[in-house]
C-alpha cells in the first residue's frame, strides 16, 4: 500500500510537471503572431494609451506632460465660453454631416458597379480596373487633379455646365465637391468586395425566382441583397470607420471653408497638436478621445442594428 | 525547455528587427563620433539646390567638419525637433528655423548661445547684416540666432498693362491702394482684374501695420481686435466689393501669368513660377501702401540656430561658426534662389545688384521698410488670421464677429498654453 501510494505521488507529481510543459508548448501559436503582434504594441496599441493619457495632461510635446485629470475634457465638452468648445461642435459636426453625406453613396454606388459589372458585360476587366484604379491614388494628387476640375475660371466642370459656380468656397457647392470626390476615390474598395459576394450567390436562386415569377428588381432585393448582407454590415462599418477619419479631402479642397463650414474634427486636431503655433496636445488629445469614442458607438449601434435584422 | 527557449530567441530576434529597423532611419542624423555638422533645414522646394550648391562649396575648401545637408519637410522637421531635443538623441548640430519660433524656442530653453563664439568671428556682427533679420536673434542681452536671409512679401507688377492702366503709379517708387483702385476701375470695363488676392496672411498684416496696428501690444497680449484691423480688413473688402480683385475662387497667379492681372502681390520667393510667363513683361516693387508716407513689407527670416545638446563638442561649435562665416561670404546662391540674404557682404556682389528683389535692401530706408512679426505667439495669431481673413473680405464673414472670435481664439490658445 505505502508503495504504491509513492508511486500515486510519483505519478501525480510527475503529472503536475508535465502540465506546464504542456501549456508552454502551447505558447508556440505566439511564435505566429509574434511579429504581428510586436508591431501591434508599438505602433497601435503603446500610441493609443499614450494618447489617452496625454488627454489627461496639459503638454506643448516640449516640457514634461503635467497631470490636470478632467480639466480638458471639462473644458471642450462644458466650457461653453471656450474656442475649444466650438471647435469640438463644429468639427465634430461637420465630420458627422460628412459621414451621413458619404457613407450612403460609397455603399450604394459601389454597390450597383459590381451588380452591373456582374452581369458579366463587354470590357469587364476593363471597367473593373477604371473603376479599382482611384483607390490607387493618393489623396494629396487626387485632391489636386478635383481642384483643377472644379477651378472657377479655368476648370472644365465649369466650362462644360457653362456657369461660373465657386465650387470649393461657397455652399452647399463645397460639401457636393467633397462628396463627389471622397465617392470617387473610394469606389474601388468596397466594389471589389461586392463582387465576391456577387459571385458566391448560387445561380439556382436566381433560376427558381425567375421560374416562379420574380422580375429583376425582387431578385435583387429578395436574393442578392441578403445573401451579401455580410459584406454589407462589414463595408458599412469599415466605410463609417474610415469617412469618420476624413482630413485630407476638406484640407486640400475647401481649406476647411467657407466661415469653418467643412473643418472637420481631425483639422482642429491637427491644428491644436501640431499647428504653427506652441502645441497643446492635451486638448487634441481630448479631442480625439471623443472622436474615437463617436466611432465606437456608431459602429456598435450599425453592428446591433444590422444584426437585429437577421 | 529547448521549445522556449527557441521561441524567447525567435521573440528576440523579431525584436532586434524590429528595433533595428526603428533606429537605423534616426541613426543617419547622429554624428557625435564623426567629424560633421549635422544641418536639418526646411528646404524641400527648389531652393533646395541652392542651399545644397553652398553646402557643397563649402565642404570643397575642405574644412575640418564637413556639412550634412538633410533637408525635410517643414512640419515634420518642427514635429521632430521637440522630440529629438527631448530624448537627447539625434539632435542636429545646426538647424534653420522661421524667425517667429525663436521666441518660443528660447522660451523652453532650447536653444544654445552664440555670445561667447562670436568673439573669434568679428565679421559676425549687427553691421554686417540686414537689421530686420539680425534683430531677431537677440533676446535679453542674448544671441540666440543667426539669420540667413530676409524674404519679405512684395508685389509683381505687369510693366504693359500698369504703362496702359497707370502710367504714373510707380514714379514715387510706391504705388499706393488709391492707385490701384484708380487703375482698376478702368482695367475692369477690359476683363482685367486690378489687384489678385492672393496670400491673405501677409496682405492683411501688411495693411494692419501700416494703419499702425500690430499682432501685440506688449509681447504678451494679442491685439487682433482692434478698430486698425476691422479698416484694414474693410479697406480689402472695398476692392473686393468694387471688383478691382479677382472673384472669388479664381486663382490670381494664373490670371497675373496670363496678363489678365495688373498687381501680383506675393513672396519674392515666386519668382521662378512667375518666370515661366512667356510674354510676361513683369516688374517687382513694394507691397501696396495705404500711404506712401509708412512703408511695409511683411518679412520673414530663416535663421540658423543650435538647440541644447549634451554632446556638444568644442570643436564641433567651431566648426559650426566657420561654415556660418562662409556663408556670410558666399549668400549669392541663396539670392539667385529668389531670396534677400540677410548678409550685406553680397550686396556689393554686381550679379546679386541685377536681380529684381535687390531693391528690398539696397539702402537703410528700404531696409526698414522689413517688418517681421515677432511674437511668441505667432504661431496661434497666423493659424486664426488664416480662417478669418478670406471669409471676412470676401463678405462670407461679418468682419466685427470675425475678428473678434479670432482674438478670443487666441486668447483661448495662450491661455490653455499657460495653464500650470
Amino acid at each position: 500500500m505505502i508503495n504504491t501510494g509513492v508511486n500515486k505521488e510519483f505519478n501525480m507529481s510527475a503529472g503536475i510537471e508535465k502540465n506546464p510543459s504542456k501549456k508552454s508548448f502551447k505558447l508556440s501559436p505566439y511564435l505566429y503572431i509574434g511579429p504581428h503582434l510586436i508591431l501591434f504594441t508599438i505602433f497601435f496599441l503603446f500610441p493609443t494609451l499614450y494618447g489617452i493619457y496625454i488627454s489627461f495632461t496639459n503638454w506643448d510635446l516640449i516640457g514634461a506632460p503635467e497631470f490636470v485629470g478632467f480639466a480638458n475634457y471639462q473644458e471642450i465638452l462644458f466650457n461653453q465660453d471656450s474656442t475649444f468648445y466650438d471647435q469640438l461642435r463644429t468639427g465634430l459636426g461637420n465630420t458627422f454631416k460628412f459621414v451621413l453625406f458619404t457613407v450612403p453613396a460609397c455603399i450604394i454606388v459601389p454597390l450597383l458597379l459590381a451588380a452591373g459589372l456582374n452581369a458579366k458585360p463587354k470590357g469587364l476587366k476593363f471597367f473593373q480596373a477604371l473603376f479599382y484604379m482611384p483607390t490607387l491614388f493618393s489623396v494629396s494628387a487626387v485632391m489636386i487633379i478635383f481642384s483643377m476640375l472644379f477651378s472657377v475660371s479655368f476648370g472644365p466642370i465649369n466650362h462644360y455646365l457653362s456657369v461660373d459656380t465657386n465650387w470649393l468656397a461657397t455652399q452647399p457647392y463645397s460639401w457636393i465637391a467633397l462628396v463627389t470626390v471622397t465617392v470617387w476615390w473610394t469606389i474601388g474598395a468596397n466594389m471589389i468586395i461586392y463582387q465576391a459576394a456577387l459571385n458566391g450567390i448560387s445561380k439556382d436562386l436566381y433560376e427558381a425566382a425567375s421560374i416562379d415569377g420574380a422580375n429583376s428588381f425582387q431578385r435583387f432585393f429578395r436574393i442578392t441583397l441578403p445573401s451579401i448582407r455580410a459584406q454589407i454590415l462589414y463595408t458599412v462599418v469599415i466605410t463609417t470607420i474610415s469617412q469618420f477619419n476624413v482630413y485630407g479631402q476638406p484640407l486640400m479642397l475647401t481649406k476647411g471653408g467657407p466661415t469653418s463650414s467643412t473643418t472637420v474634427l481631425l483639422m482642429y486636431i491637427q491644428e491644436n497638436a501640431f499647428g504653427t503655433g506652441i502645441s497643446i496636445a492635451g486638448i487634441g488629445a481630448a479631442m480625439a478621445v471623443i472622436l474615437g469614442l463617436c466611432i465606437m458607438v456608431v459602429s456598435a449601434i450599425q453592428f446591433i442594428f444590422l444584426r437585429q435584422r437577421d | 525547455m529547448r521549445k522556449i527557449s527557441l521561441l524567447i530567441f525567435s521573440m528576440l530576434f523579431v525584436v532586434t528587427l524590429v528595433l533595428s529597423g526603428c533606429s537605423s532611419s534616426s541613426s543617419g542624423s547622429q554624428s557625435s563620433s564623426k567629424n560633421e555638422i549635422v544641418f536639418w533645414n526646411p528646404f524641400t522646394g527648389p531652393d533646395g539646390e541652392n542651399m545644397k550648391q553652398i553646402v557643397e562649396a563649402y565642404n570643397k575648401t575642405n574644412p575640418e567638419f564637413k556639412v550634412k545637408n538633410v533637408s525635410m519637410v517643414e512640419a515634420d522637421m518642427y514635429t521632430k525637433i521637440p522630440t529629438v531635443v527631448n530624448s537627447g538623441k539625434g539632435i542636429p548640430n545646426l538647424t534653420i528655423v522661421h524667425a517667429e519660433r525663436i521666441k518660443q524656442f528660447v522660451d523652453n530653453g532650447m536653444l544654445t548661445k552664440f555670445d561667447d563664439l562670436l568673439a573669434d568671428y568679428p565679421e559676425l556682427k549687427a553691421e554686417n547684416y540686414v537689421p530686420a533679420g539680425w534683430n531677431i536673434g537677440e533676446i535679453d542681452g542674448s544671441r540666440y540666432s543667426l539669420p540667413l536671409d530676409v524674404h519679405s512679401f512684395v508685389m509683381y507688377y505687369n510693366k504693359d498693362l500698369l504703362e496702359k492702366y497707370a502710367p504714373n503709379a510707380l514714379d514715387d517708387n510706391v504705388i499706393t491702394f488709391d492707385e490701384i483702385r484708380e487703375a482698376g476701375e478702368k482695367s475692369k470695363k477690359d476683363k482685367i482684374a486690378g489687384i489678385g488676392i492672393t496670400w491673405t496672411r501677409p496682405i492683411f498684416l501688411s495693411i494692419y501695420n501700416q494703419l499702425g496696428g500690430d499682432i501685440t501690444s506688449d509681447g504678451e497680449t494679442p491685439t487682433l481686435e482692434t478698430p486698425e484691423a476691422k479698416e484694414a480688413l474693410q479697406l480689402l473688402k472695398g476692392l473686393v466689393d468694387d471688383k478691382i480683385t479677382n472673384k472669388d475662387g479664381e486663382d490670381p497667379g494664373q490670371l497675373f501669368k496670363s496678363g489678365k492681372a495688373i498687381f501680383y502681390p506675393e513672396g519674392i520667393w515666386m519668382q521662378n513660377s512667375v518666370k515661366e510667363a512667356k510674354n510676361l513683361n513683369w516688374g517687382l516693387t513694394s507691397f501696396p501702401q495705404v500711404s506712401p508716407d509708412k512703408i511695409v513689407n511683411w518679412t520673414s527670416s530663416h535663421q540658423f540656430v543650435m538647440f541644447n545638446d549634451e554632446n556638444r563638442s568644442e570643436e564641433n561649435t567651431k566648426g559650426i561658426m566657420a561654415f556660418l562665416d562662409f556663408v556670410r561670404e558666399n549668400s549669392l546662391p541663396w539670392a539667385k534662389a529668389g531670396q534677400n540674404p540677410a548678409a550685406l557682404e553680397t550686396l556689393e556682389n554686381p550679379e546679386y545688384k541685377e536681380l529684381p528683389q535687390a531693391f528690398l535692401i539696397e539702402n537703410p530706408e528700404m531696409q526698414q521698410t522689413l517688418k517681421i512679426f515677432d511674437y511668441k505667439y505667432n504661431g496661434f495669431v497666423v493659424e486664426e488670421v488664416d480662417k478669418l481673413v478670406g471669409d471676412a473680405i470676401f463678405g462670407k464673414l461679418d468682419i466685427d464677429k470675425g475678428l473678434k472670435a479670432a482674438q478670443k481664439a487666441v486668447e483661448d490658445k495662450i491661455k490653455t498654453n499657460n495653464k500650470k
